[in-house]
């Protein structure tokens, strides 16, 4: 195969089954359709998985990917892209985290890999540039996460190092990865997967060096950007308090009235109390990720990576969670476990409520219900473990649903998986929106745009954003046409252009969040391509291949069954919020209106039209497919 | 840069792993991305992590010009 730089053109497939290794050659047509991560990890479970597998099974395929400009000096770009389908909901979807995998796994000279089959007894996978080895995992199995990563490192040196904890071994759907003890790969059960496969953990680590097609195309690019980026008056800033300056929990727990709490979630205790270190993916000038360590009272000494403090202060929105040690600790147990926080707060909250009205009791639950950290442990415990009601739980809010009557209505869950964005707090702008049509369900990440947590902002101003995101002029007149005039932009058409950007930046290996995606246009990340790879791809190659992708994406979960009645919104998002004194409405971006479902489904119904898809049925259509070159999946 | 002699001083608890240093100097040694490569290790399997100048460094500097957590602090090296 041609050298195609940036690409390693590796593409190592595993049967987990017989411990079988195949290495093979991405070929040049994958690459110019899909370029990248996210749309070739899509294909290669397009052409590796059957509609209708059961996601726990042997059938069932993970592909893990990065993307071309992983490695290189590009600023931000360590993202790994795992894909499969889920557990919790059954759909297929691409998860995304960041850290050293991706540059490791290019180091050992693969973009991408693909895992089947079941390995009989517990294993972990170690790659790197001179050999792949399947590992006996006996003594790590039944260990917790930050143990099996600790053990590789001090086993191998720093390596990326993909790990699941008890969750995932157990089967627990809402477990997940954690890459390097620090970044979340998979909400709504990668790790239940993985687990499945008796995969304890992957290891990377090689020492091939990434070349680059264009170097002084490229160090003049670079030269540009990170020029830039040095002075970003915000950098030091995002340094000092990483996601602390964007999601300050503390506002949160001021607004309901939680003085005390507030200030065990203030900036101050952060910086005196907890942080040991910033830590950085390969790359990233801005670094946003902690390394935590508690270093009085309780749980002294206490160390924690994470990708970002606020996961564990949002442990502190727990009623009866009063301060930062026990929200720190009890994040750390969640951790450790391989849980999603999200999901057993939510467990927890919600359970509590039922315990409060009776459904839940001692004897049916055996728990006495609180918002607390011992409650919280337990939880975890019996989630883990399966234990009683525990083993409810571990299946997830469907089989809660199913057990219990009259019980479904209060849960906010989307495609089985519980909400993360509250419109009705952060208002209607695309994260919150994405949440309903993508098809993994509640989820954030790819619905990111200059709406995020930016109520407010002129509407003058998204232009610039618009351009930047390669929004074509004929779309940004749509966006700018809204149900109703007032609302001021149209958020389900411009959730389509989110998640292209999205997956344009996914694709090459681009962190998507928004202090590193704010630097980069359609037009500036085809250039750092292009130098890196030496092919002559056009802003709108890459636009096209991200849409590809998603519709193969999309494609796949129709195939699953999912369709227009799986993308509907929560019946409480039309209920006020009671928070502390206040009362939430569902509004638009510009708090000037209240969302009906009546808007909510023009709005569901203008994404589709800007998709390309069928408005009834809200599956893509014919032409669609067609134009995509996608019908031979069809 | 390179004409000056150059000293190094290390700030290892304010290394934000990012490995910007490691991917700089093995570019300019290898023309390639490639930690394993430079002239600067760092151990990151640590709370704070280790950083190691090899004696192959030639102090050229660019690993500190080109560190944004203000790990590596660049001084001239008195003659």
């Amino acid at each position: 195969m041609r050298d195609f730089n940036g690409y390693t053109g590796g593409l190592l497939n595993l049967d987990l089954n017989n411990h079988e290794i195949e290495t093979k050659n991405l070929t040049l047509d994958s690459i110019t359709q899909y370029i990248g991560a996210f749309g070739i990890n899509c294909m290669l479970l397009a052409n590796n998985l059957k509609p209708k597998t059961d996601p726990l099974s042997p059938n069932n395929v993970i592909v893990i990917g990065t993307g071309p400009l992983v490695g290189t000096l590009t600023p931000g770009a360590s993202r790994t892209v795992g894909t499969t389908k889920f557990p919790a909901s059954n759909a297929i979807a691409s998860v995304c985290g960041s850290m050293s995998f991706g540059m490791y796994l290019k180091l050992s000279g693969y973009d991408n890999v693909i895992l089947s089959g079941r390995s009989e007894n517990p294993i972990y996978i170690e790659i790197t540039d001179e050999k792949v080895e399947f590992h006996d995992a006996s003594n790590l199995w039944g260990r917790d996460l930050i143990e099996t990563t600790d053990f590789l490192w001090s086993k191998y040196g720093h390596c990326g190092v993909i790990a699941i904890g008890q969750a995932g071994e157990n089967l627990v759907k809402s477990s997940l990865a954690l890459i390097d003890k620090t970044a979340t790969l998979g909400r709504g059960g990668f790790g239940a997967v993985m687990g499945s496969k008796r995969l304890k953990a992957i290891l990377v680590k090689g020492k091939k060096g990434i070349k680059i097609a264009n170097p002084t195309e490229f160090w003049k690019l670079h030269a540009k950007l990170y020029d830039r980026m040095r002075k970003y008056p915000q950098r030091k800033e995002w340094q000092k308090l990483g996601l602390m300056k964007s999601l300050p929990i503390g506002m949160i727990l001021a607004a309901k009235g939680e003085k005390a709490k507030t200030k065990q979630s203030s900036e101050r205790t952060y910086l005196k109390k907890l942080k040991k270190r910033r830590i950085a993916c390969p790359s990233c000038p801005i670094g946003d990720k902690d390394i935590l360590e508690i270093k009085e009272g309780d749980y002294s000494g206490l160390v924690q990576y994470t990708s970002s403090v606020v996961n564990a202060f949002g442990l502190l929105l727990l009623d009866d969670i009063s301060t930062y040690n026990e929200a720190v600790k009890g994040f750390d147990i969640i951790n450790r476990y391989g849980l999603d926080a999200l999901t057993i707060i939510q467990f927890l909250e919600f359970c509590t409520d039922l315990y409060k009205k009776g459904v839940l009791t001692k004897e049916n639950s055996g728990l006495e219900w609180k918002k607390d950290y011992t409650t919280l442990t337990k939880l975890c415990e019996l989630i883990v473990e399966r234990k009683g009601f525990g083993a409810i739980l571990a299946e997830g809010w469907k089989k809660l649903a199913e057990t219990f009557d009259d019980v479904e209505k209060d849960m906010l869950v989307i495609k089985g998986l519980d909400q993360v964005l509250e419109p009705r707090w952060t208002r209607l702008g695309t994260m919150e929106f994405e949440q309903i049509v993508n098809p993994k369900g509640a989820h954030v990440a790819s619905g990111g745009s200059p709406t995020y947590f930016a109520p407010g902002r002129p509407l003058e101003k998204f232009k610039t954003h618009f351009y930047r995101m390669g929004i074509p002029e004929p779309a940004i007149q749509r966006i700018y046409d809204p149900p109703k005039k007032e609302m001021g932009l149209n958020v389900g058409r411009l959730t389509r252009y989110a998640e292209d950007w999205y997956t344009v930046l996914t694709n090459l290996g681009i962190c998507g969040r928004a202090q590193i995606n704010r630097f980069y246009s359609l037009e500036s990340v085809t250039a750092f391509y292009n130098a890196v790879t030496g092919l002559e791809a056009s802003p709108e190659d890459l636009r096209k291949a991200a849409e590809r992708s998603w519709n193969l994406l999309k494609l796949l979960n129709v195939k699953e069954g999912f369709s227009r009645a799986a993308d509907t919104f929560p019946q409480q998002w039309f209920e006020p919020l009671k928070f502390g004194d206040m009362e939430l409405k569902f509004l638009d971006f510009y708090g000037g209106t209240e969302i009906t479902l009546e808007i909510a489904t023009q709005l569901l119904e203008d994404y589709y039209d800007e998709r390309g898809w069928d408005i009834k049925t809200g599956i893509p259509t014919e032409e669609k497919f067609k134009e995509l070159g996608l019908h031979e999946y069809e | 840069m390179g004409e000056k002699n150059w000293m190094i001083i290390t700030h290892e608890e304010r290394c934000s792993g990012c490995m910007i240093c490691q991917l700089r100097c093995s570019y300019l040694q290898e023309k390639e991305f490639n930690p394993t490569r430079a002239f600067i290790k760092l151990e990151l399997n640590k709370t704070i992590p280790t950083i190691i100048f090899l004696d192959d460094c030639t102090k050229c500097g660019q690993c500190a010009k080109y560190c944004l957590y203000d790990a590596l602090e660049l001084k001239e090296e008195a003659t």
